[in-house]
Formats: structure tokens, sequence, C-alpha cells
């Protein structure tokens, strides 16, 4: 037996990769967990005396802030600088080159800048009673060095900013990084073992090697992944005794030398140890107490996010074990060998799609599973993770109609609601297009019909007119008192209609419009058909004497049929999606009930700016169209004519 | 082969290097929207700015409709231009998402300050900061037909009485049009009573009796008085104007290109509302400012030409050739504008006027409130209940979109 067929046999391959990927990507993440772990750690330890600082010159005049703020970077040499400004002034330093006070100067606009920024935040927190900016502001220069800002105070007001530059070196509890290397390869390394001595049979569904690959596979997984999950929780935990010793001590001198005074009481909040919204983080009470609820709060919330992001790789990687398993890779390969040139040929093209549709169709579903909206845009992607919320607020939301005095009223906003429109929307407009299109291709396909060629033009006319202008003019034409239907009511002595007034008449006012526009495309494509049925059928049916509805119903419609079914599957997905004719013709109305789904994600993210929840809304869309395409090709075997 | 393929390449590369670097030095970019006239004007003052001060000034033209995306796709991403030109409306969500418009507080001095026209900074502020410097100013006012209207109404009442006179609804002539239900011309009432969106902390007042009031005074002249055509709009109000079926019509300076040459028209100051005390009609303010990019490498030039746009050389050619009603208060000085009939009555309408606000909340409020004034104006609701409705779904929208952290 060779080599290849070898591999071929055994389990070494399929094992090997997908417990490499697997533990690539378990590693690459777990890193990246305790690495932001690890800055967390400095931010705290920073934090926590720049929040010292705040409180101990809180109630002091200049002068004294300034000796204060000098008095206790000495005794702290961590602290690298320490400067406060306030307004256009540069009020304080530690630095005797800075010569403060003094005003800042043109270099110095960033600092001013940031002044700014702070106190908005603060006055936004407060005045919108939500805590969503940061005060405290942070930024790491180079690693260990720290750059903290947060609002100084004088008697409780705003005053200006207190800019710390904070040098951590020798914080980290957990420096070695040894064995996070050494225990994957070992592991990678049984794998491996494991697979060699396996044998498979690809073309069974079901054998004991196969079981006992997918075990080991698991048993490995997870148990690298338990490890990895108990050594964050114990960096989590040495992170609160550390800082927790450090705040203590630091508390203690402060109070020896009368700066601040340490809170005893083991009730009071520990207001040093905060978060950057300058919250409590309930970790640390004020007395230097470890809250062990505080400790597991914080580490059950840092695994809900990484729980879900474990399961995806767990997943994908027993997915890729499972092709190798059953001989998937194996096929994949020698048909990509076979036809490598057929690949190199639409590489391209593949390039193309992947980063003008792929890409972004990726981002938006990523984006629905967040709560992006304009305002906090700029915070990390991981912050604004919030799982399957958005869809759970748009499909779990029953609220259609409610029952009122005056009957039943509709919920126009609902999800369900717009959704039925959209439906009905859909059925109406292709029911529409299909039949006028079907009466007038029949028409046309008329033998010896003179000018034949002058009615093509004039039908096709409406689809080459963009659009935009057809439903604006649509729109005029639709105006209660100017516009030309309602005129032409009168001249008959109707009432004239309000049409933008009512669900019914405004619904319309878009299905006239569109059905206008759509009957074209359903035309052509129909008269293309009709012209391709050969004439000898129809005279052989003549012949045996079948009737004109028996030459249509068993002649004409199931030849119809291979080009009429894509055609109404493309016009439904189109017009679903019809974004132009409800936003310009009836705009949603009466109170957004002509809404249809896309053009209500467009107003949810270009006029709520609730980013977010309008690329949930569109993954919904996206599904639906999907298993509607699925079922349409299933039920219709559509695809069997191409 | 390999060694030429290589040297090559490198040549390649250094040379793009150099044209990149050298395009960055010296050049500022400026982004706008105009058109015609407009743009003319502005790339002259473009030019002006090249001649005093040595610095080429690159001025690009944007179609309007893609512009403020462009700006937020653009400028945070660290491309985009030095100086972009835009109205109050999106500033607020461009400093809210960050990274975009650039504060200039720290360069402005007093006399800068000083030589705007009363309000204009307001809107240039977000938040107690100042993050650009007002260029121009748009606001409706009256005008009105010369051949239907002897002499302009100054009062409520006066102008109900001069409509009905010339109001015959079976022919369709109205004494007065303007596109009631739209929020953005109704706040000249709503104004005129009190009425606010936000208070100063951002919170929603606009369910208050001044508003209320202020739509019930909409209603009275156009259901009691009948003075006004149903279903306005703003195609329906220039084709009534053009026609002569409308004598009076509120509306702003885009609207005097619509006026067909055979109109003689003329403008005043909208009237003082006699049912809110004798308080003058105040029109939102949509005031176009220059920012300075968040992403620009030169920000102090930027700077420097953002406010030579504001000065009393640069707004005499803006208004007098761009036709752009100039913030500084020193060109009203000036004959040229003065004498200038449209000019001037926007700038008599400035007293009483205030911006519009520019919080990204904005937004989130012109479409339930239009929808709140069709349904009272179609009769489907009382002000009250339409109201409380709007301001519901509004701060629906607003509380999610400010969600806690």
């Amino acid at each position: 037996m060779n080599l290849a067929e070898h591999l071929k046999r055994s389990a070494v391959l399929g094992l090997g990769f997908s417990m490499l990927l697997s533990l690539v990507l378990g590693t690459w993440m777990f890193r990246a967990e305790e690495n932001d772990l690890r800055l967390q750690q400095r931010q705290r330890l920073a934090v926590l005396r720049a929040n010292a600082l705040v409180l101990a010159v809180a109630d002091t005049d200049a002068a004294a802030t300034r000796s204060r703020v000098q008095e206790m970077q000495e005794l702290n040499p961590q602290i690298e600088s320490v400067i406060i400004v306030a307004g256009t002034q540069l009020l304080a330093s530690t630095r005797a080159e800075d010569g403060a006070p003094r005003a800042l100067k043109r270099e110095e606009k960033p600092l001013y800048d940031l002044s700014n920024l702070i106190r908005t935040a603060r006055e936004t927190n407060r005045g919108e009673e939500v805590v969503r900016k940061k005060t405290v502001q942070i930024e790491e220069t180079t690693r260990g060095h720290l750059v903290v800002t947060l609002p100084y105070l004088s008697g409780g007001e705003y005053a200006g900013i207190l800019q710390m530059k904070f040098n951590t070196a020798g914080a980290d509890t957990l420096g070695d990084k040894a064995d996070s290397i050494a225990l994957p390869l070992w592991m990678l390394l049984a794998a491996l073992l494991a697979g060699t001595f396996l044998r498979l049979h690809p073309e069974k569904k079901i054998d004991l090697s196969k079981l006992i690959a997918i075990g080991v596979f698991l048993l490995i997984a997870l148990l690298y992944q338990q490890q990895r999950i108990e050594r964050l929780e114990q960096i989590e935990v040495q992170d609160n005794q550390s800082v927790a010793a450090d705040y203590l001590a630091l508390a203690q001198q402060y109070d020896r030398l009368g700066i601040l005074s340490l809170a005893r009481d083991p009730a009071s909040v520990n207001r040093w140890d905060t978060d950057q919204y300058q919250r409590p983080l309930g970790l640390i009470g004020a007395d230097g107490r470890i809250s062990t609820e505080g400790q597991a709060r914080q580490f059950a919330k840092r695994a809900g996010l990484f729980k879900p992001i474990l399961w995806a790789i767990n997943l994908l990687t027993a997915a890729v074990l499972l092709m190798f398993i059953y001989g998937y890779a194996a096929r994949g390969y020698a048909a990509f060998r076979k036809n490598i040139d057929a690949y190199i040929y639409v590489a391209p093209a593949m390039i193309g799609m992947l980063v003008l549709v792929f890409f972004p169709f990726a981002y938006g579903i990523a984006l629905s599973f967040t709560d992006t909206t304009l305002y906090n845009e700029s915070l990390p992607f991981q912050d604004r993770l919030i799982g399957f919320e958005n869809f759970r607020h748009i499909l779990g939301d029953f609220n259609v109609y409610q029952h009122t005095p005056d009957g039943i009223s509709w919920n126009y906003q609902n999800f369900y609601w717009t959704l039925m429109v959209t439906v009905m929307w859909t059925v109406t407009n292709v029911t529409i297009g299909v039949s006028v299109g079907f009466l007038l291709a029949m028409a046309l396909n008329t033998d010896g019909l003179r000018g034949k060629a002058v009615y093509r033009v004039l039908l096709i006319l409406p689809w080459a007119i963009p659009n935009y202008i057809t439903a604006l003019v649509w729109r005029g034409m639709f105006h209660p008192q100017f516009g030309v239907i309602n005129q032409v009511l009168q001249m008959f002595g109707m009432e004239p209609v309000a049409w933008f007034d009512g669900v019914f008449s405004a619904f319309f006012t878009g299905v006239a419009t569109n059905g206008w526009l759509s009957f074209p495309f359903m035309m052509v494509v129909i008269l293309g058909a009709l012209q391709s049925i050969p004439k000898d059928m129809y005279e052989a049916a003549e012949v045996e004497g079948a009737s004109r509805w028996q030459r249509l119903r068993f002649i004409t419609l199931p030849l119809l049929k291979p080009t009429l079914i894509p055609a109404i599957v493309l016009s439904v997905v189109w017009t679903f999606n019809m974004f132009n004719i409800i936003f310009l013709v009836s705009g949603g109305e009466p109170g957004g009930a002509n809404e249809i789904l896309v053009t209500k994600a467009y107003k949810i993210a270009f006029e709520n700016y609730q980013y977010a929840y309008a690329a949930a809304y569109s993954t919904v869309i996206f599904m639906i169209l999907l298993v509607y395409g699925f079922f349409q090709t299933r039920i219709t075997k559509a695809t069997e004519s191409f | 082969m390999k060694q030429r393929l290589k040297i090559i390449l490198a040549t390649g590369l250094l040379l793009m290097a150099g044209i990149f670097t050298a395009a960055q030095a010296a050049d500022l970019v400026v982004w706008h929207a105009y058109r015609g006239a407009e743009k003319t004007a502005f790339e002259k003052v473009a030019k002006l700015y090249e001649i005093k001060k040595g610095i080429k000034v690159t001025t690009l033209a944007i179609p309007y409709d893609a512009y403020a995306d462009k700006i937020t796709a653009s400028v945070p991403r660290g491309k985009g231009p030095d100086v972009f030109i835009y109205a109050q409306d999106r500033l607020g969500g461009w400093i809210e998402s960050g990274k975009t418009v650039e504060p200039i507080g720290f360069y402005i001095d007093d006399a800068t300050m000083k030589q705007f026209l009363p309000g204009m900074m307001d809107a240039m502020t977000y938040k107690g900061t100042v993050y650009g410097l007002p260029i121009n100013y748009k606001s409706i006012t009256l005008i009105y037909n010369k051949a239907l209207v002897k002499t302009p109404p100054k009062t409520s009442a006066e102008l109900v009485k001069l409509a009905k006179s010339l109001t015959n609804a079976d022919s369709g002539r109205y004494g007065l049009a303007y596109w009631y239900t739209n929020f953005y011309f109704h706040a000249a009432l709503m104004n005129a009573f009190g009425g606010k969106v936000f208070d100063k902390d951002g919170k929603l007042v606009l369910n208050s009796p001044q508003t209320i009031a202020s739509i019930k005074q909409m209603m009275k002249w156009y259901k009691t008085d009948g003075i006004m055509p149903t279903e306005p709009s703003e195609t329906l109000v220039s084709s009534m104007f053009n026609e002569g079926k409308a004598a009076i019509v509120f509306n702003g300076p885009w609207f005097i290109g619509e006026i067909s040459p055979s109109v003689n028209f003329g403008l005043a100051v909208l009237p003082t509302i006699d049912e809110a005390g004798g308080k003058p009609m105040r029109p939102w303010l949509t005031i176009e400012g220059a920012y300075v990019s968040a992403s620009s490498g030169q920000k102090e030039s930027a700077y420097d030409f953002a406010k030579f746009l504001t000065s009393e050389e640069a707004g005499l050619i803006l208004s007098l050739e761009g036709r752009q009603l100039h913030t500084n208060s020193a060109i009203y000085k000036d004959k040229r504008v003065m004498n200038d009939v449209v000019l001037k009555a926007f700038h008599d309408q400035l007293n009483s006027a205030e911006p519009m606000p520019n919080r990204a909340e904005m937004t989130m409020v012109w479409s339930p409130v239009t929808t709140a004034m069709n349904k009272v104006v179609k009769g489907n609701a009382t002000p009250e209940v339409a109201l409380k409705e709007a301001t519901g779904t509004i701060q629906d929208s607003i509380t999610a979109l400010r969600k806690g952290r």
C-alpha cells in the first residue's frame, strides 16, 4: 500500500486538519481574551489612581490642587505625570518644564478638544438620564504606558479635565506564555496519533472508526477549551486580588497622610475602581474586600461573549472533520486538480464577488447581531454584540392589532403587518403583471396583425422610461384636488377620492403604478416563448378537432411553463423588494400602513439610525426570499428545464 | 529578467508614493454640492484665496443626493476633503458618530465670532462646542403676487381678511398657499406660539400646549377660514402661484427660481400672529457651515480657508454672484446687497427666525409629525391625539438610539 492510498484510508489527515484548525482558532480567541483581560487590568490600575487624584482635589482651590497633585505624583512613581486643563488654561502640571499655570499652546489643541468632549459626555449622560458616553478616556500609547483623562471637578461641578500618564510595568499577574503553545501542540500530536491507527470506510454511513474519530476530536477540543476557560477565570481572580491589594495599599497610604480618607464601612461603594462611565465596578468594596458575586457576574458576562464564538469554532471544525472522514475532501481535491484551468479562469470573478457581494453580505449579517446605532458605532465590535436580541424583537412582537371601543385597530409598525402587506403587494403585482403581459403577448402574436412593430414599441415604453419618473408622474395623477384621475372621476359626476388617506386606496396607487411598470417585461418574455412554439403543433391539434381553449390549455400553457416559471420567480423577488414605487408613490402612507419590508428597513436605518436593527430586518427579508426560492424550485422543478 | 522586473516595480512604487505625497502636501481639498451660479461664485472665492495666500484650493462639487453619505463613509476612514460644506441638520449625527467633524472652538477668535448675523453660530454649536463656521442661511418668508396683493399683510387678522377676499374654492383660487402639512413649514407657526422640539438637554418636548395651539391655528386657516388648498405640496404651491391661483405663499429662496417670469412678485416679512399674542411667525433657519474634516492633515490652513469663506470680501461675491444669503453682517451694509429686493427681504425675515435644531434625533421627528399633521388636516384625529401618538413614536425611536451602556 502506497502512502497516498494509506492517507485515503486513515483518519490522520481528517483528524489532524480539523484538530489543527480547532486549536489554532481556539488559541487565537483565548489569546485575544487574555490580552483583553490584561489590558483591562492595566486600565483598572490606572483608572483607580486617576479617580483617587480627582477625588483628592475636588474641594481645593487652584494652588492647593497644584501642590496636592504634585505630592501624590511623588508618592507614587508609577504616575509619570499629571496635568489639569480648564478651558484654554493649563491649570497644573507636575512637569516643571510645562510652566503651569499658562494658556494652552497652539499644538495643544487636542487637550482643549478632549476637555470639551468629556464635558459633553458628562452633560449628555446627565441630560438624557441615560449613561451612554464614556467620561473616562484611556489611551495606551505603548504597551504598559497609559494616558487616562477624566473630568476634573471643583465643588461638585465640572471644571476641566485631569490627565494622568501612568506606567503599569510589572503589573501583569500571569506573564508566562510558554504553556499556551506547548499544550495545544501535545494535543495535536495525540490527535494525529489516534488518526494513524484508525481505518476509515468513506462509503459506509456509520462505522466504529468514524465514531471513534469524532469522539477523539470532541474530547480533545472540549478538554482544551475547558482548560483555557479555567485559566481565564484564574487570571480574572488574580487580577481582582492584585487590584484589591493595590487599592488597599494606596488607600491606606492616602488615609495616613490625610489626603483621602479610607472608608472602612464595608457597605459603602468603591468609587475608585470604576468603568469608563465612572460607575463603580462593584468588584472590590470600599474596604478592599473582593465581592465574590461581583466576580462571578463579571466572569459570566465575559463567558456570555466568548461561548458563542467557541460554539461556532466547534461547529466549523467538526464540519471539516466530517468532510474528511466521509471522503468529500478527497473528492473535492481531485475535482480541483482535474479542472484547475477552469478555477483559474473564474478566479477574478470570484474575487470580485467576494469583495463586492459576499463581504457586504456577511458584514450585514454580523451587524444584525449587534445593537449598532449612529451613537455607538465607534465602540469596539464586541461591546456592541447582543446576540439574537434584534431578531427576537422583530419576530417575537405579535402586537399586530388592538381591540378598541371602535373596533380593531391595526398596529402598522408591527413586522407581521408589514410582512402581510408585502406578500399582498407581491401577489397582486405579479398576478397583474403576468395576466396583462399574457393577454398582450397573445394579441401581439396574432398572425397577420398589422403595425405589430409599432404596438410592440409602444407597449415596451413604460418599461423603457426610468421608473423613478413614472412613479412621480403617477403620484401626481393621484393628487386629490389637481390629479388627473380625480378630475376624470368628477367629470363623470363621481366624488373625488383622497387616494393616500385610506389603507386600500393608497395600496391601490402602488399597485396601479407597478402594474403599469411590470407588464412589459412579462409581455416580452411570453411573446418570445410564444414565437418559439412550432406552428405545426397547432395545425395538428386543429386537424384532430381541438377547440381554441383546448389548444391554449394543452399546447400553449405547457410550452410556456419553462419560460414563465423563472420569469415569475424573478418577478416575485423584484416586486418583494420594489423600493422605488412604494417610497415615491405612497411613501407608505397612511401612517406607515403601506410600507413594505425594504422601505421599512430603509426608514429604520436612515431615519432612525438604528443600523443593526435595520440589518436584522434585511436578514429576515433575505431568509424569507431564500425559503421562498427553495420551495418554489422544489415544487415546480423549474430547474429541470435549464 | 526577474531583476529587471523588480527594478521596474520598485520605480513604479516610488513614483506612486511621490505622486501621493506631493498631492497631499500643499493642496486644500474642499467639497461642496453647489451648481450653477453658486458653484461659479464659490470657485471664484477659492481662486481669490489661492491668489492671496498662495495655497492651492481644489474644489469638488458632489451631487447633493450622494453628498452626505460620501462624507459619512470617507472622512472617518481618513479619506475625503480638508473642508466640507453642509447644512447644520447632519452636524449632530456626524459629531455623535465621531471622527468626522473637527471641533474648531480652539481656533476661533472674538472678531470672527462677532462678524456673524445673530443666531448663526448657534447652528454650528453642538452641546456647547463649536464645530463649524456658518456661511449662508435660508428660511421661508412671505412671497406675494403683486397683481393680486397691493400691500402684504402684517398681522394674521389682515392676512385672513385679505386671503378670504382672494379665495374662490370653486375656481381653485386661494388667498394663501404653503406646504402647511410639512413640519418644516409649520415650524414658523409653532415657533410663534413658543413650541419647541427639544429642550436644552435634548429631551423631547414637542407635545406641548404651544405646539397644539399652533396646529389649531393652522386648522383655523385651512378649515374655518378656508383660505388654503387641500393636500399641499411643493409642486402644487409653485404651480398655483405661477398660474395666479395663489395670491400669497410662504416659501424660501429656492422658490424664487421657480417663479415664472410673467408673475410680478414681491417679498415681505411673515405676519405676526394675533392668537399668539402678536408674536411674529418665526421660520426655521437652515444654515450651511464650512467644517474642518477630522481626518485633514492640515487643519489650521483648512480653518483659515473656512474663515475666509465667512469674510466680507468672500461674502459679497457669494451673495451678489452666487445669490446666497451670506452670514457676515457687514455685507448687509453694502448698497448692492441692500438694493437687491430678494436678499434684503430674506435678511429682514432674519429678525424673527431661529436655527433649526442640529441634533441627529431631528430626522426621527419629520415623518411622524407630518403623519400627525395629515391626520389632523383630514379630520382623522384631534391635534391633541395626533401629536401624542407622534411624540410616542418619536420617543421610542430616540430611546432606542440613546441606549445606555
